[in-house]
């Protein structure tokens, strides 16, 4: 690892789920390095550019203005440089429809923001440290949603 | 089939008409052969007579000459001579007769020469006896042998007729047997020949008068027909048109002009006058049409517009096809039909549609709005909710405390009313694939999503195998955990729950539920519980959305989810009923199409 840290980027266009976000970072004590960011084009903007630090985890929105959550989600899959980085997407709804689109476009866990702060917590925390490759590997249509 | 029937008809009366011809001139031609047979046989008996006749007169012509002769030996008289001589004559001319009747038979041909050579043989001899008695050598040797002989001549000349008159005779009685047994035979033939005639003409008859009521039949059946058809017209807004492609000229129904909008009759038909009703914006298309039409002798379904004379636009939907007739008369038959009010209701229809569509992403929209937009706001009040009851929860006073419990109960109950109302409206959707699935997976997966309920309440489920049924996966699967929920939810406190699920495959009409089913067979699923029951009177009622028995403090629940339920079943064009007794428990049963 290059850094003793986990890197985790968010992009979402919600200031109170940002700020949930980085609150629950702060009250989990993991050595994690969170950075945020308001839209897609923001987001990918960073991502693309050189000097970038590539997060080990990615939580994404998917209803964001300008560029959405499946559009980031296409182009970061389509870049081999981005392969790597593990995606979650993190949104209000669970709808099939959304569900099975970025299952087939590659994401890695589907999260529906939880509605109490504990539970989000405990949910972060989860997927943080979660083993990305032994998770991968098995990752099927039922497993892709995340269970609260 | 009836035109068949009478071709076949005339076939067999022409075939009856030349057998009776022909036999008629059978008939005839037997009638002509007997009659000249008769009458050959009359001839015959005449001539037979004459022959007989003739040689008696020859013998006695000739007994004459010898009477006359032997009178004049004795007398020496010649007067006695005459008679002599005159027979010699009579003779010569009894042979001319006698040669011109026996022609007709070489026997008696040959027969007559040898009499006439008798007969030389005789008069010789007597002119020799003459001689004798001339010069009375009467008593000589060579008189008396020549006189002998002379008797014997007479007599061999007696026989030779004898011979011939019997041979006439045998003749005549030959020609009588074979006429005899011609007769016996022809009049009954011909008679029997006459009846078949008849009887053919009387079949004839028959079948031509048969034929004739047919064809009254038929030209009845024809004039229903047609006056249907003339109704037909009048209600279906049709006219029809005949082209006869041999004289180029047209027919048009009534119901044609009033199609136009015009009285019957009221223009000469010709495509001229047809054309001038035409929309001039498919004048060009219908004209290329009907080119086409007079090459091929056939119209295609073709459409245009025509314009009435009070200038009221109609749709015309056209078509024509060639009919050749048995005489070989060619004739283009075609319809028009005024499809203005099948195009106004089909525009109608379509825009019905297009609202129907948009109401449709109005509805999606706002199911988007509910999953998402709606909970969001709802899901901070929580989270800030949570966070304030986490960190600030010692700044508030103990009714503090309570209101913001209040708050959160209730933002609870909300976000379960959305995710309920999302769940009705999805089941919704139409495009749900159909998957032939193991019911039992399903069961158990929703058994697996009340686990921790089963447990905490110590409840047991008994179940069947169930069958592997073409259904919407998903759907069925909540449809399992929707009643396996409320089974749970609604059990008596102190009771452990048992939930007994059954299944068989009935016909329909086994079951009164099934009455307005129109398949033969379904499969019928029965969970019941021994739960808390409720009161048979609502059995109904608690399909209905938001529908709710018990108070929201004792049970939780948003009256959403039989809804639910009823919607999948229907999605399934399955049933589902609900029977229940208070303090008892509840059933369901779900019929699934098989």
């Amino acid at each position: 690892m290059p850094n003793d840290y986990i890197h985790i980027i968010l992009a979402d266009d919600d200031e109170d789920d940002r700020l949930f976000f980085t609150d629950a970072f702060d009250e989990l004590n993991m050595s994690t390095k969170v950075n945020t960011f308001n839209d897609g084009v923001e987001l990918m903007d960073y991502l693309l550019c050189e000097e970038a630090i590539l997060p080990q985890v990615l939580f994404l929105d998917l209803n964001m203005p300008k560029k959405n959550g499946i559009e980031c989600l296409n182009e970061i899959k389509s870049n081999s440089k981005m392969a790597d980085i593990a995606i979650a997407i993190y949104s209000t709804s669970a709808s099939e429809e959304d569900i099975e689109e970025t299952f087939v476009l590659g994401a890695n866990i589907y999260i529906k923001k939880p509605s109490s702060f504990k539970q989000l917590k405990k949910v972060l925390s989860e997927v943080v440290s979660m083993n990305w490759q032994y998770h991968t590997n098995g990752l099927n249509k039922d497993n892709f949603l995340m269970r609260l | 089939m009836t035109k068949q029937v009478f071709s076949k008809s005339a076939l067999f009366l022409r075939i009856v008409f030349l057998v009776s011809v022909f036999l008629i001139l059978v008939i005839g031609g037997f009638t002509y052969k007997h009659i000249s047979n008769l009458s050959n046989s009359t001839k015959l008996v005449v001539s037979t007579y004459k022959v007989n006749v003739e040689l008696e007169q020859v013998i006695s012509y000739l007994k004459d000459a010898e009477n006359g002769h032997r009178n004049y030996i004795l007398t020496r008289d010649t007067t006695h001579l005459e008679p002599y001589l005159s027979a010699r004559e009579k003779v010569n001319e009894s042979f001319a007769e006698l040669k011109e009747i026996a022609s007709h038979s070489e026997d008696q041909n040959e027969n007559l020469k040898t009499l006439s050579k008798y007969i030389d043989n005789l008069f010789k001899n007597f002119t020799q006896t003459n001689a004798f008695v001339e010069n009375k050598e009467t008593l000589t040797e060579e008189f008396k042998s020549n006189f002998f002989e002379e008797k014997i001549i007479m007599d061999s000349i007696r026989q030779k007729i004898d011979e011939m008159i019997s041979l006439e005779n045998q003749q005549l009685e030959k020609h009588h047997k074979q006429y005899e047994s011609n007769l016996q035979f022809t009049p009954l033939f011909l008679y029997l020949l006459l009846l078949f005639t008849l009887v053919l003409i009387i079949i004839s008859y028959n079948r031509i008068s048969n034929d004739f009521k047919n064809i009254k039949l038929f030209n009845n059946q024809l004039s229903i027909f047609h006056e249907a058809t003339i109704q037909l017209e009048n209600i279906g807004k049709h006219g029809n048109w005949v082209w006869h492609v041999d004289t180029n000229s047209f027919t048009f129904s009534d119901n044609l002009y009033r199609v136009l909008g015009e009285k019957p009759g009221a223009f000469q038909a010709t495509l001229e006058t047809f054309m001038s009703f035409v929309h001039p914006d498919d004048k060009d298309k219908l004209a290329a049409d009907v080119e086409k039409m007079m090459e091929e002798k056939h119209l295609p379904f073709t459409y245009y517009r025509i314009i009435q004379k009070d200038g009221t636009i109609r749709h015309i939907k056209g078509y024509g096809k060639l009919l050749v007739s048995d005489e070989g008369e060619r004739r283009v038959i075609g319809n028009i039909t005024d499809i203005s009010d099948e195009i106004e209701n089909y525009l109608e229809l379509e825009e019905r549609n297009l609202e129907l569509e948009r109401n449709n992403e109005e509805l999606s929209e706002f199911n988007y709005v509910a999953s998402h937009d709606l909970q969001e706001p709802l899901r901070k009040i929580q989270t800030f909710i949570s966070r304030l009851e986490e960190k600030e929860s010692d700044k508030f006073s103990s009714s503090g405390i309570q209101y913001l419990d209040r708050i959160n109960a209730a933002a609870t109950r909300m976000r379960l009313l959305i995710d309920d109302l999302l769940q009705f409206s999805r089941t919704n959707k139409p495009d749900k694939e159909f998957v032939l699935t193991d019911l039992n997976e399903l069961l158990e997966n929703a058994k697996q999503d009340v686990a921790e309920t089963i447990t905490d309440k110590e409840a047991t489920i008994f179940s069947d195998v169930l069958p592997s049924v073409f259904v919407i996966p998903f759907q069925m699967r909540q449809l399992f955990l929707n009643l396996l929920s409320n089974s749970l939810k609604y059990s008596k406190k102190d009771v452990r729950p048992i939930i007994k699920i059954t299944y068989s495959i009935i016909n329909s009409i086994e079951d009164d539920v099934l009455v307005k089913g129109q398949q033969l067979n379904y499969h019928k699923i029965t969970i019941s519980d021994n739960g808390i029951g409720f009161d048979q009177q609502y059995a109904s009622q608690i399909f209905e959305l938001f529908n709710r028995l018990h108070n929201k403090q004792d049970y939780s629940g948003t009256g959403v989810g039989l809804s639910i339920c009823k919607k999948i079943v229907e999605n399934h064009q399955g049933f589902i009923v609900a029977e229940g007794e208070l303090q008892v428990g509840a059933t369901v049963v779900i019929y699934l199409p098989v």
